[in-house]
């Protein structure tokens, strides 16, 4: 499965908080918890657009777990 | 990947073998060892595969993980490289990491990690160097680059490893704490201790919040210490450690339940400190009382399925291994070193964690 770009509006719905879901990978969890308070504090256009493509930098870097394959079929079916 | 308890002989056959060790022990014991292709930190608690808990001055925990890695190289960092630490981590690989306790590398990792150029990129595992509890204001906590013999008291020591083709490595955490119904707790800063704590928005003195919920709390047991069964609040309490104050804050990170577990003793004028930090933001709540730890975390692995073959490294809590008293106690396969601090991507507390090669 390829990573959806990081325009993609899943991410920055993730990162703004306006989207949640119950994913497994750990490392992907933490950076959304400190993603997502980035956001609340700064919801400029830039800062979502920047953390958006920081959340799916970090699922291509870890396209061989499973789990992050698991993760990305739950956003994007 | 062999995981055992050694000698100083043994441990040195190994080494001069040539053999990628990683390795914890006490600081005396570690520091005998020849130069050779090996990490360690200094703790005397162990998770074994033979006894289960353990202490021991003369013992060394010994993972010998060279058929699982392709490459190895080690590295020094200071509190001021540490940003540097995950991408200096190779593709496809691990980076393993040990910080003593106390050491400005412990506060700059524990409060900076999440922030780190290329966090989470590849899989960053290791813990916190201990020391043993009647040590506490003797010695302090090592880390040691078996490469070049230097004992290390602030500042962090790495292996980093490329795996073969076709392998992933990948960290897991266990945390058998979950969040309480009680307060939520927020704090204005970060930060390793707080003198005043956000109780549902209202701010408080923490210590006498806390002092009143631990008024309010039975936690009293007792414990084998050091083969002896004691009293464990009189045990905490000779060792200058918080009494009936087991149950660490819990945070939420997007479903991950991480840990701050309570360091010292309250104190009214000084205010709380922890193992690990709060942070600014993050909402906290006391975890829910664990009466069966050993149960709860049996439950646990079960659900995990990990596989013992595929572990290369795990760790524990020392504050798990006193309030659940495991000398003695078998943690299924999981074993390894009990350290002040465990760290799977960034720093957790009271939390097994450990890295799977698959």
């Amino acid at each position: 499965m390829e990573v959806p770009a990081a325009t993609h509006q899943a991410w920055s719905d993730i990162v703004t908080g306006k989207k949640a879901y119950t994913l497994k990978f750990l490392a992907v969890k933490i950076l959304i918890a400190r993603l997502t308070q980035s956001v609340s504090l700064d919801p400029s256009p830039d800062n979502v657009q920047a953390s958006a493509a920081q959340l799916r930098e970090l699922f291509v870097k870890n396209m061989a777990i499973p789990a992050v394959k698991e993760d990305l079929t739950t956003i994007f079916g | 990947m062999k995981h055992q308890i050694s000698t100083l002989e043994e441990t040195q056959k190994l080494i001069a073998a040539e053999r990628i060790l990683l390795i914890a022990g006490d600081e005396a014991v570690l520091a005998k060892l020849p130069k050779g292709r090996w990490v360690g930190g200094s703790t005397p608690y162990f998770m074994t595969p033979g006894k289960g808990g353990m202490v021991s001055r003369d013992s060394l925990f010994v993972s010998d993980i060279t058929d699982a890695v392709a490459t190895a190289s080690i590295k020094k960092y200071t509190a001021d490289s540490l940003p540097q630490v995950y991408k200096d981590c190779p593709d496809n690989g691990f980076s393993y990491i040990i910080i003593p306790a106390l050491s400005s590398a412990h506060m700059a990792f524990a409060l900076n990690a999440p922030n780190y150029e290329s966090f989470g990129f590849n899989p960053l595992i290791g813990w916190i160097a201990a020391v043993h509890l009647d040590d506490l204001d003797k010695v302090k906590p090592k880390v040691f680059n078996g490469e070049t013999g230097e004992a290390i008291e602030d500042g962090a020591i790495v292996l980093h490893a490329a795996l073969p083709p076709g392998k992933v490595a990948e960290i897991g955490i266990i945390n058998p704490f979950q969040q309480g119904p009680g307060d939520t707790l927020t704090f204005e800063q970060d930060g390793f201790s707080a003198a005043d704590v956000l109780v549902n928005g209202q701010k408080q003195n923490f210590a006498e919040y806390m002092m009143k919920v631990a008024s309010e709390r039975d936690d009293s047991n007792e414990a084998l210490v050091e083969g002896q069964k004691r009293n464990l609040d009189e045990y905490m309490k000779e060792k200058n450690l918080v009494t009936k104050l087991q149950l660490p804050l819990v945070a939420d990170y997007y479903g991950a339940l991480v840990n701050i577990s309570f360091f010292n003793r309250i104190d009214k004028d000084k205010g709380v400190q922890f193992y690990a930090p709060v942070f600014k933001g993050v909402k906290y709540k006391l975890a829910a009382p664990l009466p069966d730890y050993v149960g709860a975390f049996a439950k646990l692995l079960d659900a995990e399925k990990v596989q013992e073959e595929n572990i290369l490294f795990s760790c524990n809590c020392v504050l798990n291994y006193l309030y659940s008293n495991l000398e003695n106690k078998k943690t299924a396969s999981f074993v390894g070193p009990v350290a002040f601090g465990e760290i799977a991507y960034q720093l957790v507390n009271q939390t097994l964690t450990y890295l799977q090669i698959k």
